[in-house]
């Protein structure tokens, strides 16, 4: 069954539907400026109609969006993070160096210092290798007699005694560690004045021979060159007594020392061009130095 | 000539690596002599001739690194050498056993001859060396043993080369 519409407003439909629609619009608006507020019901169930296809979309949006800022645009992100991996590699790297450059720096500073209050003319070097076999203990450094290194001179560090060298060529040189059997070194223990011979024992030890059982030594006593040898000047420091026994009997008490210089961190050593020299600085009063100088850092130490 | 200056090469190459890189604590406890397996692959490979110089050289060139005053290398390794000579004929000296207990056994009796030398040679007794059989020369000796594998591997390759490369050169010589 059709319904029949009336035959004037078949003719006028396009201009009722105008007019009821401004209409409606102007009564609800006439309503809104009345009330001052939103028809409730009307809105109320327009906005519970529209809201869960609002929720669907902006999640399926949220989603995509997502898909593409994670999935599709991680290009950019990979080579972005690819880039930050590099300069942060850079970084590190540039800080390892300004590491080392500070430590190097320390160590040169420490090397120049003790130069300056050296009294005879030295030769810097730098430890270029180790004893290859291990019934040994000597180190090779890169200066030779070309630079005039020569048998027997002594060889010193910041820290102390380091060895005598052994055998010379024209650019390099064989040092022997006062770690060594073979080494002998004329020295005082600096406290009671008692006088020893320090001899090479182990990997990192020395002993101390002819200290007579009289002698008060205790652990812990530095024990310093005597400068009798001719080759090391006085007072420079060899290292601090581990070890005293006075078992059985006899005229001589058992001592041993832990040298001052710790053989396996040996980078630059140097080595005294002179051959009789006269009394170190005492390694206290050095060592005041020393503290002084690294309280302030940016002044130059003075040539005497 | 090529092989000679590959094995004088070799033995640098590895006595600069033991005074260097295996001389840092902790390894240099019980770090491998690679140059007496150096000494003892020329003592099966090598005729005496040749070998014995070698040998001789590789001895001189560890006193001479090392503070060593007595010079007890070069009598030792060429010594060794002879040892593997001697040996070289009566065993199959390329079985993996064979060079890990041989080069261990040798290592260990080197270490005993030179302490026996020191003692002999000089004046004061070196008690404090006793310590170091257990210390230093029995897990040096296992070391030794067991590097012995590659090193032999990485000598008997370089000389493979060398003689193929030389017949090579010699048959396009001759045609």
């Amino acid at each position: 069954m059709r319904i029949r519409t009336p035959p004037l407003f078949r003719r006028y439909h396009i201009a009722v539907f105008v007019i009821v629609l401004l209409l409606s619009g102007l009564i609800l608006m006439s309503l809104r400026v009345k009330q001052r507020q939103g028809i409730g019901f009307a809105d109320a169930f327009l906005l519970e109609i529209a809201s869960p296809f609002q929720k669907v979309t902006t999640a399926v949006t949220q989603g995509l969006r997502g898909v593409f800022s994670h999935y599709f645009f991680l290009v950019d992100t990979a080579k972005e993070n690819d880039l930050l991996k590099k300069k942060i590699a850079q970084l590190q790297e540039a800080n390892h160096q300004m590491q080392e450059m500070a430590i190097a720096n320390e160590r040169y500073r420490r090397l120049l210092q003790f130069r300056e209050e050296g009294v005879g003319p030295m030769i810097t070097a730098e430890v270029i290798g180790r004893d290859p076999s291990s019934w040994f203990r000597s180190v090779t450094i890169n200066k030779g007699e070309m630079e005039g290194v020569n048998r027997g001179m002594a060889v010193i560090s910041p820290d102390g005694v380091i060895g005598q060298v052994l055998k010379t060529s024209l650019h390099y040189a064989t040092v022997l560690l006062i770690t060594d059997y073979n080494s002998a070194l004329d020295a005082l223990v600096q406290r009671t004045r008692s006088k020893t011979i320090v001899e090479g024992k182990e990997e990192n030890r020395c002993q101390l021979k002819y200290l007579l059982r009289t002698e008060d030594v205790v652990v812990g006593d530095r024990v310093i060159t005597s400068g009798l040898g001719g080759k090391f000047p006085k007072g420079l420091w060899v290292g601090e007594i581990q070890i005293v026994e006075k078992k059985g009997h006899g005229v001589f008490q058992h001592a041993e020392l832990i040298p001052s210089v710790d053989f396996t961190k040996l980078e630059e050593v140097l080595v005294i061009k002179e051959s009789t020299l006269p009394a170190w600085p005492s390694a206290p009063v050095r060592e005041e130095k020393d503290k002084r100088a690294r309280k302030t850092p940016g002044e130059v130490p003075k040539k005497k | 000539m090529k092989k000679a200056l590959f094995l004088i090469f070799s033995g640098l190459f590895l006595m600069s690596l033991q005074a260097t890189f295996l001389s840092y604590p902790p390894i240099q406890r019980v770090r491998p002599d690679l140059t007496l397996v150096l000494v003892l692959y020329l003592g099966f490979s090598l005729p005496l001739f040749s070998g014995g110089i070698l040998a001789f050289l590789m001895g001189f060139l560890m006193d001479l690194f090392s503070g060593n005053v007595l010079g007890l290398y070069t009598l030792t390794r060429p010594l060794t050498f002879l040892i593997a000579q001697l040996f070289r004929n009566r065993f199959y000296w390329q079985g993996i056993s064979f060079q890990f207990l041989f080069v261990a056994l040798t290592s260990l009796l080197e270490g005993l001859l030179l302490l026996l030398l020191l003692i002999t040679l000089t004046p004061s007794p070196l008690k404090n060396l006793y310590p170091s059989v257990l210390t230093h020369l029995l897990p040096q000796a296992l070391c030794t043993g067991l590097v012995t594998l590659p090193l032999f591997s990485f000598l008997r390759k370089g000389m493979e080369f060398l003689r193929e490369e030389e017949e090579r050169t010699g048959i396009r010589l001759r045609g």
